[in-house]
């Protein structure tokens, strides 16, 4: 059993601008608004949280009228010092691209860009496990951009179809442990991810339909410390008995626009593995 | 029907992508055929795979492809048909497309239309009807007349695999298409059961092609037993066939020789010559048939039955009859007319007229040739007839087996 081999360093968006101001998932309505106190507080303790679970954290400028520039796991994908930016599926996040590839380039990653027929979305809809790179298909992100991220990054990746509009990534989904775990939320996959999944992951956890509407598969893996948004205690006892420290960080506020802590932070130090 | 070509890419096996989009398909009641396949061979490596998926229907087509677009599966480009003007009659535009006789289908307006009449080396003409309705069919190359427009080029046409006649059947075994190593008995009992089933079909027509060594073997009486019992629609011949069999019915000799005792009849060398001079007399077969001189065989019970027939002339030919038709264009012609329908063609002891009716007839005719030399069948099938199923036997024993099978006596 080994740690992940990622995920001590992360670039986070501060939500000043954050806000609720359209509705492209099931989570959003305009109508509940997020409150910015609140959520600039719950955001310190993220990053407090993250750092004291030995992570580094880099901060990127918020913008104006880029509500969602804060989920900065959809910005795109790391893999060593290449830096894939996403094709946004709504345009009401397109305009974030814009921002996120400045950012990677004044920080010396190489970008190289998907195709504009196809859209993907970044580290919500790809996570590395072991030697792939699993990939989630159908709300966000196509199915026929894994062959193109496949060829610009050199990984072989597995397409996962996601079923339910409410768990609209993959990151919603399906969280890496270390190399050998990972939480499950079966509800979200269809039966041939879920098979795939299977034969991918060798001791998955998986997540009873509440624990995965809660996100806790959304949550972030700092070698054996785990910042989770919600982490009912049966699955804590799971956790602690497999060796992981977990922290409850919660960040209702931003779950009001469908993110949890994965979304709102993007591993930088992901090197996706090229397998023989 | 409605068929497009989707691709795959990328690790569409470990993902099983592959294995969703094929029971995508079934699940929606279509069809598909995996066109080709290309497997990665290490983990990295992307694999590919080309899908034709076929349904009912364009609407049901187009909803299934978007299904399978969401699982990654992009239609493939078929490109459009590109079509050029016909400048003088009968001159193809340079580059014109060159059919085969297999089922073809020309994408026009962003949709594929159907050839009505596949025949291979003719030209595809298409013609829009209504707005956006386009029409497609095969011309041979002396039909084309100044401003129809041809198919140039092989973009936007598609030809469908040919298939053999499938179920246990004699010819599940038979491997090679020609053989005489094969029990006939059992062949001629199963082409009439083909012929049985094509006649069941509204609108089949069977079709027979016969040589002189039909009259010859003395097999004319069984042929004329199967027009006369219906089962024959059309005959295609020569001057010979029909010569010999009017030969045989008013002087009782096929080239002289009596069809009754098979001894050479004194003078009768001239017999075939007298018959045609006497059909020349009355001005036509039929005439012939009307005014009581000819009262038997084959061509006989055409006339009877009203079993339309062409007889296509040659180089050789003696006389010839007054219903042969000597320019060889217009006898092409003319049998190409009659196709229609055709679902069984007999091809009996005839190497030119098979060959020729072989060239017209669309792959899916099942096609039987019945000659004592295998270099017949050889050469149907290396002239593009690859439909056709060779029986290397007499055929006199082969029709009188076949009117045994199709005509029991009462």
């Amino acid at each position: 059993m080994s740690e992940l081999a990622w995920g001590r360093r992360f670039l986070m968006c501060p939500p000043d601008h954050f806000d609720v101001a359209y509705e492209i998932n099931p989570w959003m309505s305009v109508e509940v608004q997020a409150d910015p106190e609140r959520a600039a507080a719950q955001w310190e303790n993220l990053v407090s949280c993250l750092r004291q679970a030995g992570a580094a954290v880099e901060v990127m400028d918020p913008v104006e009228g880029l509500p969602d520039l804060v989920f900065t796991a959809n910005a795109g994908i790391v893999n060593g010092s290449q830096f894939v930016p996403s094709r946004f599926r709504h345009p009401e996040r397109q305009g974030e691209t814009p921002h996120d590839v400045r950012w990677f380039s004044c920080h010396g990653f190489r970008v190289e860009e998907l195709p504009n027929s196809v859209t993907h979305e970044g580290a919500g809809d790809a996570l590395p496990f072991g030697s792939v790179l699993l990939s989630g298909y159908r709300f966000r992100s196509d199915a026929a951009s894994h062959a193109h991220l496949s060829r610009l990054t050199g990984a072989a990746v597995r397409s996962l179809e996601l079923s339910d509009p409410r768990l609209y990534h993959l990151d919603l989904v399906f969280c890496p442990l270390d190399d050998r775990r990972a939480l499950v939320a079966p509800l979200g996959l269809d039966r041939y991810g879920r098979k795939v999944v299977e034969a991918t992951v060798p001791e998955p956890l998986l997540l009873d339909d509440d624990q995965a509407l809660s996100f806790c598969a959304n949550s972030v893996v700092v070698g054996t410390n785990m910042v989770m948004p919600a982490c009912p205690p049966a699955l804590g006892r799971r956790l602690e008995k497999l060796g992981f420290e977990v922290a409850v960080c919660p960040v209702d506020e931003f779950q009001k626009a469908g993110g949890g802590c994965r979304c709102l932070t993007l591993a930088l130090d992901v090197s996706l593995a090229v397998a023989a | 029907m409605a068929t497009e070509q989707v691709e795959l890419r990328g690790h569409i096996i470990d993902s099983l992508i592959l294995a969703k989009v094929m029971d995508v398909i079934i699940d929606a009641g279509a069809d598909y055929r995996l066109v080709e396949v290309d497997i990665g061979r290490t983990n990295t490596d992307q694999s590919r795979a080309v899908i034709e998926v076929t349904t009912g229907d364009d609407s049901s087509l187009e909803a299934l492809l978007d299904e399978l677009h969401v699982h990654g599966a992009n239609r493939i480009d078929p490109g459009t048909a590109d079509v050029s003007p016909v400048e003088v009659d009968g001159v193809l535009p340079p580059g014109f497309y060159s059919t085969t006789n297999l089922p073809t289908w020309v994408r026009l307006g962003q949709r594929w239309w159907p050839v009505g009449n596949p025949e291979m080396d003719c030209a595809l003409v298409a013609s829009e009807g209504q707005p956006g309705e386009w029409v497609a069919r095969t011309v041979p190359m002396h039909r084309v007349c100044a401003g129809d427009l041809v198919v140039v080029g092989h973009s936007g046409v598609r030809v469908e695999a040919p298939n053999r006649p499938r179920g246990a059947t004699p010819f599940e075994f038979m491997t090679s298409e020609v053989s005489s190593e094969k029990p006939k008995a059992l062949i001629v009992a199963e082409v009439a059961e083909r012929v049985r089933r094509a006649r069941s079909q509204p609108g089949a027509k069977v079709l027979a092609v016969c040589g002189p060594a039909v009259i010859h073997t003395g097999a004319g009486p069984d042929v004329a037993r199967l027009v006369a019992a219906g089962w024959i629609d059309l005959l295609f011949a020569g001057n010979g066939f029909a010569t010999h069999d009017i030969e045989s019915n008013v002087l009782g000799t096929s080239l002289g020789v009596s069809v009754g005792e098979g001894t050479v009849v004194e003078g009768g060398h001239a017999n075939h010559l007298r018959a045609i001079n006497e059909i020349r007399r009355y001005g036509s077969i039929a005439a012939a048939v009307e005014a009581g001189y000819l009262r038997g065989g084959v061509m006989y019970e055409c006339v009877r039955a009203g079993v339309p027939f062409v007889l296509g002339g040659s180089l050789r030919d003696d006389g010839p009859l007054p219903d042969v038709i000597t320019d060889v264009v217009a006898a092409a012609d003319a049998m190409r007319s009659l196709l229609p329908g055709v679902s069984v063609a007999l091809m009996l002891a005839s190497t030119l007229h098979a060959i020729a009716t072989g060239n017209l007839l669309p792959a899916w005719v099942e096609t039987f040739c019945v000659d004592i030399n295998q270099a017949v069948v050889t050469k149907l099938a290396d002239r593009g007839s690859h439909q056709a199923l060779g029986v290397v036997t007499d055929v006199g024993l082969f029709i009188r087996g076949l009117c045994d099978q199709l005509c029991p006596p009462a």
